[in-house]
């Protein structure tokens, strides 16, 4: 039987290879949910999918694309923006 | 033509999107020479969003032509910040590290062949320098009841110094 501490979901199940041959069962930490758009809430790219931790030694760049609104809108929902405060003017 | 010389616009994508830019030249298959607050580069007809003015310019001209129209125009020009400015600022102090004074140690002629009796020698020299060779007998079996305090005394200032060796 598993360990109280390893019954719960929150841990995935993992099956690793050994040297020797064999199969053993680990345990590790998930990954967060991928981000969504502010807007229309599609799943947003050039974010990735770390823990806080991890993603603290990433540089600034490594986090979001380099365009405004990036990391919060879709590419989509910017260019509609854009094109409302372009009209505005 | 909606996108011809001297027609303002605004970039719609891109990492300089919603910045206001001049057409400068067009060039084939949608494409089109873009200058202003953004950097002089080709440009596709999709990626701009045009205004209502059209600013007098001559085919391919210059940056500073170009931001010289847009400044008459009354667009403001943002200062371009360089990181060389930031480090003409005061340096930092550097750190002083403290020295520590050693002792001065009197040098001695003659060498020594044996090391054992090196160390007791040093110790009763290192205290008493210029002391005779009939002194450091009498001081030697003093010191030897005590070796280990006064061996971490010397350890610090261990250096090859010459010392007497007095042969009775």
């Amino acid at each position: 039987m598993p360990a109280p501490r390893h019954r719960s979901r929150t841990m995935r199940r993992v099956f690793k290879k050994t040297p020797g041959g064999k199969t053993v069962l680990h345990y590790s930490k998930r990954k967060p949910s991928k981000p969504q758009c502010g807007g229309c809430g599609k799943p947003l790219q050039g974010v990735p999918r770390k823990r806080v931790t991890e993603m603290q030694n990433l540089p600034k760049t490594a986090k979001r694309p380099d365009r405004p609104y990036g990391g919060i809108l879709c590419t989509e929902c910017t260019r509609a923006l854009m094109i409302e405060k372009a009209r505005q003017q | 033509m909606v996108f011809e010389i001297g027609r303002l616009c605004i970039k719609i994508a891109g990492r300089d999107a919603g910045k206001k830019t001049l057409v400068v030249d067009v060039l084939e298959n949608n494409y089109v020479l873009i200058d202003g607050l953004t950097r002089r580069r080709k440009c596709n007809i999709m990626h701009l969003e045009p205004l209502d003015k059209v600013l007098k310019i001559a085919k391919g001209a210059s940056t500073d032509v170009v931001l010289k129209a847009l400044k008459d125009e009354g667009i403001e020009i943002p200062e371009k910040t360089k990181k060389k400015d930031k480090k003409e600022t005061t340096p930092r102090p550097k750190k002083q590290k403290v020295k520590k004074e050693k002792p001065v140690k009197v040098k001695k002629e003659i060498k020594k062949p044996v090391k054992e009796e090196k160390k007791k020698e040093e110790k009763t020299k290192e205290s008493e320098p210029i002391k005779t060779k009939t002194e450091t007998k009498e001081t030697t079996p003093v010191k030897e009841e005590n070796p280990k305090v006064e061996k971490t005394e010397t350890k610090v200032e261990e250096k090859p110094a010459k010392i007497e060796e007095p042969k009775n």
